[in-house]
């Protein structure tokens, strides 16, 4: 799951000071924003807001790696959305370092960020922004369609993704025939229709009901088991997060706030306000015994004590399940036996211990 | 004084100054008539601008009017040689295909009703002539709307001037192009594509605009060019919208082919409708009249059809419509005649042409009293005033300098009883209406009325729109057409006010209750689809040719978006308002009053402004059949090829709907932001 850490070739996607204004003349008023402020990102935020400028995005860095899933998670109107369309290039950034593989994307030519799209980039949208005058394959096919494949083959590539998402025998219907969660399977679908190897999706279960939303984030993935895309993912669910994420990256006003893996998120929170989305979540379920435990130790770990077959990879909830009798520190064994770690059942139930505000 | 709100003040204003014109008339007689001298001859710059510049582009419209004479031509040869089973076999075969059997219906009936009346030659060419021009029309707004789209610069500068186009009046249109592409059918054509492109443009910029921004983004995000973006995503996805365009195109097109026939003897429809108007065969008429009603609502059923997504009908059925109407004609041929020796309702005109004389012989009396009655008690004192309108001929006494003082004593005292309760504006309207009516709205003084529109602007939409009325109908004032623009403005007020007391008064009864409105529905419906000039018919057959008859014809045509905003803004209340009304314990009427009336008030503003417009437009064309003001100039000018008189007093035209359409609007704004929608 930490494929980012061993990866060894360049980043999927590299951010690094990207910024977004908009209002009248941004670059400039960013430039000289920066300036007067020794590049201090909050600062200069507040001197943009000052003259009537919006700074949606303030110098966001961040690397993904190849394969790696990873989540923008943020309240409505903190930038997340922004961030991806910077990323995408839908809207060009206004200063910073996008990369694709290596490749600047701010000074990609039009000619260029078309070619990527054809080749590496892939997106769903929140509303699915199906073509409603285009059929369930047509929609599908709509890239390879612009690329210029010929209509067999690409048909044959539309009816393969399609069966990927588990709509074949739909393949004739119209966007407007279709439920909401056959649209957004129809979405994904063209969204994979080239193959990318990156994958954006902009709060793609968020306008689902939650039965379907669920049922499309298992199989979401289960594709991505299959297929190991590098993802930027933008949701405002910390369930949606924490249930999906390699690494979540959490956003307010533009900025991000804390990058790290679930089981940071939720039991090493940054600030207040990360611990305020952590604080409804059964810890339990997310975090699991290898952030909480304590390397080896021979005093606290007796030669009899007990064992309860505690692996680092288990949640909490379940390791708390198997000591639950237990009094003493225990030992956490890998997957070929060896002593990893220890870990004493009231670290587990302090660790869980709901916060109060 | 500070605290009062900023409409009083205006109001205050604009009656101090009323006041001091009516005072000082007699002594500074300008104040009334502007002087002449004054005034810039702006026809004769306009007209000799205007001519030098046509002499140098004449030879390319000449040029463009030869190229334009062949598809028409064949457009023309192509329908009246046609025979006419086929025509009426390949209509609702096409019928069908697009809404089934109702369609097809209409189809055949539509044209085989044009076949029996006899003006089935006259019909085709009309025919021909908006099947050339509404592609015309479709390319060159397409094109407009699509450079609108693409280049946000442009943006705001073509749509103020597609607002220009449809806001100056038909016929005005005509002068120009006459001189420019000689007489002729082509004038008509050029005309036509002209006036029918604004709403191709404007809806395609509309639809466009309108396609769902993911939409956009995902044909962006799957690698397609712009040109790809545009053509297979875009204008696709905005397909309906266009459509709606393409409707409005259509019956535009429609209406202006008719009216063009005023400049030329060409064997049309309109022509048709025209000439036997002027001899008075009001039968035929009526019959050739009613045959454009049948184009007008073929033409808008079926393309309106188009707009909807619903599933064609079975292809095959059409073909064997369509191969049987062929069948007819091969096998039928030796049976059946021309369709120019068809005329089976001749009888039906001469019918209604004695039926009508008899009925005007028997109830010419009431008809004159009803004729008289309106004139002599409602348009002549608000025209020239109480003071001229009241004689002993016409209301029995003499209006004197006593009765006007106790008319304005009276609404003064009830204003200061009104502003003591709180009411200043209504009473501070009251004596400014008081005093309209004792001088007339042809009377009244030029201050007054600019620093009315100025007021009325300020309030409406600050100091902007206040200087933007000012300006505006300044420049009428100086170009010395500001009798012939006041005595317009009367025409279209008095119209607009029976529209909004009758429109408003149909729409509240059909916002209460929904059989009416089943009843009305249909009508408002039919009478939107007519074109303008067919309205002329029926006043006509009844009170013959006068200002009457022409205010009659405004208001048929006029009331129309009255009755619907008024109603739709009546009964679009969000339910959660009127269970909240509800739960409260309120009465029907109490929720029509409280609730329903000041949630719909922005939505009839609309309507009246839609009324305001649509009278302005009708009012050109019902100067064909006897008003003094604006339209007859530009009708006068069509006849003299007077390219500078036609342009400015259309332009004139313009300015006074630009103007009302204006403040409307500003009101509704501001109506609608302090609803917080």
């Amino acid at each position: 799951m930490t494929a980012h850490e061993n990866s060894t070739t360049k980043a999927a996607v590299a951010c690094e000071g990207v910024w977004q204004v908009f209002g009248g003349n941004a670059e400039h008023a960013l430039g000289d924003a920066l300036k007067q402020n020794g590049g201090d990102a909050k600062a200069t935020a507040s001197l943009l807001r000052e003259h009537g400028l919006i700074a949606a995005v303030c110098d966001v860095d961040f690397e993904i790696g190849n394969g790696e899933l990873f989540v923008i998670m943020g309240l409505s109107g903190s930038g997340k959305s922004t961030l991806l369309r910077c990323i995408s290039n839908l809207i060009r950034a206004t200063a910073g370092r996008i990369e694709i593989e290596g490749e600047d994307l701010r000074s990609a030519s039009e000619r260029r960020l078309i070619e990527l799209r054809r080749e590496k980039l892939g997106m769903v949208f929140q509303h699915f922004g199906l073509f409603p005058h285009m059929d369930v394959t047509e929609n599908v096919a709509y890239p390879l369609r612009v690329k210029g494949v010929p209509a067999k083959e690409r048909h044959a590539r539309a009816d393969e993704v399609i069966r990927l998402v588990g709509l074949q025998g739909r393949e004739g219907a119209y966007p407007r025939e279709l439920s909401g969660g056959q649209r957004q399977r129809v979405g994904i679908a063209r969204s994979l229709a080239v193959d990318p190897s990156i994958w954006f999706l902009d709060e793609p279960f968020s306008a689902l009901d939650p039965l379907i939303r669920r049922q499309l984030q298992d199989e979401f993935l289960r594709i991505q088991t299959q297929l190991k895309k590098s993802i930027i993912f933008v949701t405002h669910d910390i369930a949606e997060a924490l249930k999906l994420a390699d690494r979540i990256a959490i956003m307010r006003d533009g900025e991000i706030v804390q990058i790290g893996t679930p089981a940071e998120i939720v039991l090493r929170p940054a600030n207040d306000y990360v611990r305020g989305f952590s604080r409804d979540v059964a810890k339990g379920r997310h975090a699991c015994v290898d952030s909480i435990m304590h390397p080896p130790c021979k005093d606290s770990l007796g030669t009899d004590a007990d064992d309860p077959g505690l692996r680092p990879n288990m949640t909490l909830d379940a390791a708390l399940a198997s000591c639950m009798s237990l009094y003493e520190a225990v030992p956490v064994r890998d997957d070929k036996g060896n002593v990893i770690g220890s870990i004493h059942p009231k670290d587990l139930v302090a660790a869980l211990q709901v916060e109060d505000s | 004084m500070s605290s009062l709100p900023a409409s009083s003040l205006a109001g205050m204003a604009v009656l101090a100054i009323g006041g001091l014109c009516l005072i000082f008339t007699s002594v500074f007689p300008w104040l009334v008539v502007f002087p002449e001298a004054w005034s810039l001859p702006m026809n004769e710059w306009i007209g000799v601008s205007l001519t030098w510049w046509f002499e140098l582009i004449k030879p390319v419209a000449r040029l463009v009017s030869f190229v334009l004479e062949y598809p028409m031509t064949w457009m023309n040869k192509g329908l009246t040689t046609m025979p006419w089973q086929i025509s009426i076999g390949a209509v609702t075969a096409l019928g069908w295909y697009i809404g089934g059997w109702r369609m097809a219906l209409l189809g055949f009936l539509g044209l085989g009703f044009v076949l029996v009346s006899g003006y089935w030659i006259e019909g085709m060419n009309t025919l021909a002539l908006v099947g050339v021009s509404v592609p015309l029309a479709l390319t060159i707004g397409g094109l407009i709307g699509i450079i609108a789209y693409e280049f946000v610069r442009f943006r705001n500068i073509i749509q103020t001037f597609l607002d220009i186009m449809q806001t100056v009046p038909t016929f005005a249109y005509l002068t120009p192009l006459l001189l420019l592409f000689g007489f002729g059918p082509v004038v008509g054509l050029i005309a036509s594509a002209i006036y029918a492109s604004p709403p191709v443009a404007r809806n395609m910029l509309l639809g466009l605009q309108r396609v769902d921004a993911e939409i956009k983004e995902a044909a962006i995000m799957s690698g397609s060019t712009r040109m790809q973006q545009l053509f297979l995503v875009e204008l696709p996805a905005a397909k309906r919208q266009i459509m709606i365009g393409v409707n409005q195109s259509l019956m535009a097109a429609l209406s202006m082919v008719i009216i063009a026939a005023v400049i030329g003897g060409f064997d049309d429809i309109g022509w048709e409708v025209l000439l036997t108007m002027r001899k008075a065969q009001f039968g035929e008429s009526f019959l050739a009249g009613l045959v454009i009603v049948a184009f007008a609502v073929l033409m808008d059923r079926m393309s309106a059809r188009l707009i909807e997504e619903s599933a064609r009908f079975d292809f095959r059925i059409s073909m064997g419509i369509f191969t049987a109407s062929v069948l007819v004609w091969l096998a039928g041929s030796e049976y059946l005649p021309e369709a120019s020796g068809i005329a089976l309702l001749d009888g039906v005109a001469e019918q209604v042409d004695s039926g009508l004389g008899e009925f005007t012989a028997a109830q010419g009396v009431r008809l004159d009293e009803i004729k008289n009655g309106a004139m002599f008690y409602g348009l002549l004192p608000l025209r020239i005033g109480l003071d001229e309108a009241v004689l002993p001929f016409t209301w029995g006494f003499q209006w004197n300098a006593q009765m006007s003082a106790l008319l304005l004593g009276v609404t003064t005292v009830v204003a200061v009883v009104f502003a003591y309760r709180g009411w200043q504006l209504a009473g501070i309207g009251l004596v400014l209406a008081a005093g309209i009516l004792e001088t007339g709205i042809a009377n009244l003084p030029w201050p007054f009325v600019l620093a009315g529109a100025a007021a009325l602007g300020w309030v409406a939409g600050g100091r902007k729109l206040a200087l933007y009325a000012f300006l505006m109908l300044a420049a009428v004032l100086i170009s010395g057409l500001w009798e012939r623009a006041l005595l317009s403005l009367y025409l279209c007020g008095a119209a607009v006010f029976a529209c909004a007391v009758v429109g408003g008064s149909i729409g509240l009864l059909c916002a209460v209750s929904p059989i009416a409105w089943r009843i009305v529905r249909p009508v408002c419906d039919m009478l939107q689809t007519i074109p303008l000039f067919v309205f002329l018919i029926p006043v006509l057959m009844f009170f013959q040719i006068g200002e009457f008859s022409a205010f009659l014809a405004i208001c048929f045509y006029a009331i129309v978006p009255m009755i619907r905003y008024t109603r739709h803004g009546l009964v679009e209340t969000p339910p959660e308002l009127l269970e909240a009304a509800q739960a409260c314990g309120t009465t029907r009427w109490q929720i029509l009053r409280d609730i329903r009336a000041p949630y719909a008030a922005p939505t009839i503003l609309l309507g009246l402004n839609q009324t305001i417009l649509y009278a302005f437009a009708m009012l050109v064309i019902a100067a064909l059949i006897g008003t003094t003001g604006l339209g007859q100039s530009i009708y006068l000018a069509l006849g003299q090829a007077d390219v500078g008189l036609g342009i400015a007093s259309g332009a004139a035209m313009a300015i006074l709907a630009l103007v009302a359409d204006r403040l409307v609007q500003g009101f509704a704004r501001s109506k609608r932001e302090a609803l917080g929608l």
